[in-house]
């Protein structure tokens, strides 16, 4: 061997680490064990990549494609109510929380690998249908002149809009929508393995296509073709978070900001470098949202063990923890919001949410204000767009000062023979407004054009 | 009878238990080199073994189980990477390492290391952790990969020549962290 192949050599011993387990004959065993009873076979490599192909008709699909999302939980749609909370003085507003008084989806818990949603049939709703709302048709009693332009079955949450397009997962695929006609220009087969809207920036849509195995998986996709142009891995220290939701953030440093267990770290999109990182000692992160001037990063850690979720900021110029909030209990991880006054986030996990305000990230009043309500299997997460931070629900659809949490407008969100719609994820692009819309009495789901008021304009 | 499926277990062959305690540390860092995670890296190394099960005996007779072992994982992580587009493009580049501590240097050369492996063709990989990390003779590489000497040698060149261009990873030949 030569120098340059035993230098090879040595650091290829030095820095290939320990394996975290061994295999053990009781594996070995086992795998005999099922391969004779099941006959001889192959087990494929867990490899998940993507394959390209142009948009196709949705009746293509295989049917034993199931989402990995938990979003796509069948949303359940009964009697709604909100409560608009304007709790300032106390240090917290909880806004809008979505009430309903479904059952309980099998078992006692959200079903996360349940069908697309347009196929499911709510927990406990109406099993009656109504006839399906046309394209192009005004949304019956809808809010702020809401007009119904496409028919597509989308995950609650997952909408984003940027480059004069509209983004969203549909739990098989990434889809890029023309907002002007509603249509599908673009598909690319893709699961989220966690709740996690498509962030657009500098041209490309970025998703997280892998959280596990002690990594976070990035993928780039460019923003007009959704061909991947870049994916970036982002190893994790310690654990990942159990309640991940909203782990992949924006920041406006032009840098993505990566939740990887007791990590946050900031990765630059441009050539996949981890410029920053900030560790965080409180336990698995399960989301993050940068504050707009930059500087500063929200995230809160979910605690199983006791169903308590906490809010931390840290400064990323001065390093450390600015503040440490006071724990509340939470069915889930929050999905978190930052805006110039705070930070936005909810607390439940759908069947039970509400939508809160923490000016400086101070949650600590918070507890009173958690409420025994239903979200109808539906997450509630707040969007900022055109200068206002938006809240969607099943009863109303509200419109709020990012920065101080008043309610700037706020329009009722109809029920249709009884059975709630839903209108939620509020995102901007080409200068209109478009949401998320479902009516489990019809089986309508898709995409609504939107005129808010003025006072929405900020 | 095996608890868990129902299905009556095959006897367990003498010397396999020690030698799979003994050995696996190694052939599962063989395979995460080879596959760049511990899940596929462990079904690559369970696969081996479970091939090896059952000629045992023929194998510790002709004193060549792991040279088997280590065939059937190079042999199957080929005609997994034949069989599976790759379609992540690796462009996960390093930032200072100095700048961090201990954990995140070594992260950090472990994502350097891969991300290099990830320029090679699946065989040239193979031919790297074959020769420099399992240290195999060129023979026993040529044997393992059913391939010539010559093959192995340009193999190996090949390789060599897209490592040292891999970005991070001459300052990791050079020194620098430890696993």
């Amino acid at each position: 061997m030569n120098t340059s192949e035993q230098q090879l050599t040595e650091m290829l011993h030095r820095v290939t680490p320990e394996p975290p387990r061994r295999v053990t004959v009781e594996d070995i065993a086992f795998r005999l064990a099922s391969q004779a009873g099941s006959g001889p076979q192959h087990r494929e490599p867990r490899y998940r990549r993507p394959r390209y192909r142009q948009s196709r008709p949705r009746r293509d699909r295989d049917p034993r494609r199931r989402p990995k999302w938990g979003w796509a939980a069948a949303p359940v749609l009964a009697a709604a109510s909100v409560f608009v909370v304007a709790g300032a003085s106390a240090g917290i507003a909880v806004l809008a929380t979505s009430h309903h008084t479904p059952s309980p989806p099998a078992q006692g818990k959200r079903d996360t690998t349940s069908a697309p949603p347009v196929s499911s049939s709510p927990t406990g709703a109406p099993t009656a249908t109504g006839p399906v709302l046309p394209v192009g048709s005004v949304i019956p009693g809808g809010p702020w002149k809401a007009r119904l332009i496409g028919h597509q079955s989308l995950l609650p949450g997952s909408l984003a809009g940027g480059d004069g397009s509209l983004y969203a997962l549909t739990g098989q695929d990434l889809v890029r929508i023309d907002p002007g006609s509603g249509a599908v220009l673009q598909s690319v087969p893709f699961s989220s393995p966690v709740a996690n809207p498509p962030v657009v920036m500098g041209g490309t849509v970025w998703v997280v296509s892998s959280y596990g195995d002690a990594r976070a998986v990035l993928l780039g996709f460019d923003a007009q073709t959704l061909t991947q142009v870049r994916s970036v891995t982002v190893p994790a220290i310690g654990q990942l978070s159990s309640a991940a939701q909203g782990v992949l953030a924006a920041g406006p440093d032009g840098n993505l900001y990566v939740a990887a267990g007791e990590l946050v770290a900031v990765v630059n999109p441009a050539s996949g470098l981890i410029v920053q990182r900030v560790q965080q000692p409180e336990g698995p992160v399960s989301s993050v949202a940068v504050a707009p001037e930059g500087g500063t990063i929200y995230v809160t850690t979910f605690h199983a063990s006791n169903q308590t979720l906490q809010v931390l900021t840290y400064s990323l110029t001065e390093g450390g923890v600015e503040t440490n909030s006071s724990t509340v209990r939470s069915g889930g991880g929050g999905d978190l919001v930052a805006t110039s006054g705070g930070v936005w986030g909810t607390l439940g996990s759908g069947m039970s949410e509400s939508v809160w305000f923490a000016p400086g990230g101070d949650l600590s009043s918070a507890s009173p204000y958690v409420r025994d309500v239903g979200g109808g299997g539906y997450l509630t997460v707040p969007t900022l767009a055109n200068g206002a931070l938006w809240i969607g629900g099943t009863h109303a659809l509200t419109c709020a000062n990012p920065a101080t949490g008043s309610v700037l407008a706020s329009a009722a969100v109809p029920a249709d023979h009884g059975v709630a719609e839903y209108f939620g994820s509020v995102v901007y692009a080409d200068g209109n407004a478009y949401s998320y819309y479902s009516d489990n009495l019809s089986q309508t789901q898709g995409l609504a054009e939107l005129t808010p008021p003025a006072a929405c304009s900020r | 009878m095996d608890t868990l499926t129902g299905v009556d277990r095959p006897a367990e062959p003498d010397g396999f238990r020690a030698f799979v305690e003994a050995r696996s540390p190694a052939l599962l860092r063989s395979g995460w080199l080879l596959t760049g995670d511990w899940t596929t890296a462990e079904d690559l190394v369970q696969t081996a073994l479970a091939a090896a099960w059952p000629r045992w005996d023929s194998l510790r007779r002709q004193d060549a189980p792991e040279v088997y072992v280590r065939k059937i994982m190079i042999n199957t992580y080929l005609r997994w990477r034949q069989r599976r587009w790759n379609g992540e493009i690796a462009t996960g580049r390093l930032p200072e390492m100095a700048a961090y501590g201990d954990v995140f240097a070594q992260i950090d050369a472990r994502q350097a290391l891969l991300a290099a492996l990830d320029r090679l063709s699946p065989r040239q990989r193979a031919v790297v952790v074959l020769r420099y990390f399992a240290d195999q003779t060129e023979g026993q590489t040529a044997a393992a990969m059913g391939c010539s000497v010559g093959a192995v040698k340009s193999h190996a060149a090949k390789a060599l020549a897209r490592l040292r261009d891999a970005p991070g990873l001459a300052e990791l030949m050079t020194g620098g962290v430890t696993s």
